[in-house]
């Protein structure tokens, strides 16, 4: 998986401090990125049995969350800590 | 693409009002006051406010003044009407459009009355008589639709405990205006809030609020009106100008266009259809595993319905719902902080259905067969 582009979510309610940023990717997301996306650390949920699979990665201070398929996936992270947001953006440039 | 968030703004819009906003953008600009290039601009004004007075039941509608939502008629009302925050009565059901600027009153660092609702969102008008017979309060705010649960407040009860007790009563009907009868006259209220673009099936960025003839506000804007303008101070004495710039007119316009629209459906009907709609939502999904429907109890709502699971969050619900299976809802606190403390939703807020005139049965099943498939 490469990440290609970062864009500022079009979910802008960022109620409590978080931001949300949409990481484009240059394929569509496989289980193989999906698993990948692990090593970053934190509670991992995949629900494979839906239509479409829907992962989400919880971790202290921020969450990925996707579906397998899209080529995209959804990072909130806390304001004060945006450091994260480059490193997982670095981790799979 | 289902869309159930017309809570939020409500999509489709009528395809009278959809071509009302074309041709006003095509015709000659609407001057008023300004130009007497369009001779309809006091027509297209004036027929959006009387259509306007039939759906929020008041009998003066010259009384009703535009602005861009209710967000800017409740900033103008409550602190236009400059009274300390803790002479004002409100809810824990408000939406940030009534807290925040209560909360942020200019130099005022006091804090205004909560009254409690109980855990399905509605607010016992005994609450307001206990504090009300305090004494201190001048003014009563409260959300007459929540846009969490759909609890309907009984306004007419409330604005006579508050009319009792000399307090201002000013109704917040963003959620209600344009899917519910509302009678401000017979109900007391002093001044209403609305937004065009829920319920009233306008487009974003038009509203506006009715303010009882002798009561006075301290605008927010000044500026051009179009008249008087060698007045540069305005005195106690004079009447105050709630409309300073130009107007949104091809957003009014698509107001009135959008007004009529549910005048010849009939409010009672359009009432009665999105009950029958939430009651039978509230039918298919409350037999789904993991899932727990709020504000369910029988009692008057609006088209609004708010659910939790113990599985996953409603953001994340929200997320698969719109990216797997094309079903736009919303999730979070909806903007109305203080309610889920007392409806159990908590910090993550509930993911929220709502409804419009267009929302079909099939799309509830829709919604329900996702749901079913996500939480088995």
């Amino acid at each position: 998986m490469r990440i290609i582009e970062q864009r500022a979510s079009i979910e802008v309610c960022t109620e409590a401090g978080w931001e949300a940023y949409d990481l484009l990717t240059e394929q569509p997301l496989s289980d193989e990125d999906i698993e990948a996306l692990r090593h970053l650390g934190g509670s991992f949920l995949y629900l494979r049995q839906l239509r479409k699979p829907f992962f989400k990665l919880e971790a202290h201070n921020f969450i990925l969350k996707g579906v397998r398929g899209d080529c995209f996936f959804r990072m909130a992270v806390h304001r004060e800590h945006l450091a994260e947001l480059d490193r997982v953006r670095n981790t799979f440039m | 693409m289902i869309y159930l968030n017309n809570a939020a703004s409500s999509w489709p819009k009528p395809e009278i009002v959809r071509k009302t906003a074309a041709q006003a953008l095509e015709a000659l600009p609407v001057g008023q006051y300004r130009s007497s290039v369009s001779s309809d601009a006091e027509d297209i004004l004036h027929d959006t406010r009387t259509r306007l007075g039939i759906l929020l039941g008041v009998r003066e509608p010259d009384r009703i003044f535009f602005s861009s939502g209710a967000t800017e008629s409740l900033n103008l009302i409550l602190q236009g009407l400059q009274i300390p925050a803790a002479q004002i009565i409100t809810t824990v059901t408000e939406h940030n459009s009534v807290l925040r600027p209560l909360y942020n009153l200019t130099g005022d660092a006091g804090q205004p009355v909560l009254l409690p609702c109980d855990r399905d969102g509605y607010v016992p008008p005994e609450a307001l008589e206990k504090e009300a017979a305090g004494g201190k309060a001048r003014v009563f705010v409260m959300n007459h639709c929540s846009n969490v649960t759909g609890s309907l407040q009984d306004a007419a009860a409330f604005g006579e405990i508050a009319h009792r007790y000399g307090l201002l009563f000013v109704l917040d009907c963003a959620q209600s205006a344009g899917c519910l009868p509302i009678e401000g006259d017979d109900w007391g209220v002093d001044a209403l809030a609305f937004t065009g673009h829920k319920s009233l099936l306008g487009v974003q960025g038009t509203g506006g609020f009715w303010l009882r003839r002798g009561l006075r506000l301290r605008p927010l804007l000044y500026g051009g009106t179009g008249r008087d303008s060698v007045r540069l101070r305005y005195e106690d004495t004079m009447p105050p100008d709630y409309e300073a710039g130009t107007r949104n007119a091809p957003g009014i316009a698509a107001l009135g266009a959008a007004a009529s629209f549910l005048i010849s459906r009939g409010l009672p009907h359009i009432a009665a259809a999105e009950r029958t709609l939430r009651a039978y939502a509230t039918e298919i999904l409350s037999g789904l595993p993991r899932l727990r429907l709020l504000s369910v109890d029988g009692r008057p709502h609006g088209p609004v319905l708010s659910m939790v699971s113990d599985l996953l969050s409603p953001a994340d619900l929200a997320y698969i719902l719109q990216n797997s299976y094309g079903i736009v809802t919303r999730a979070g606190l909806q903007c109305a902080p203080l309610v889920h403390g007392a409806i159990g939703s908590g910090a993550a807020g509930t993911l929220r259905i709502s409804f419009s005139p267009f929302t079909q049965e099939s799309e509830i099943d829709a919604l329900a067969d996702a749901l079913r498939e996500i939480l088995s």
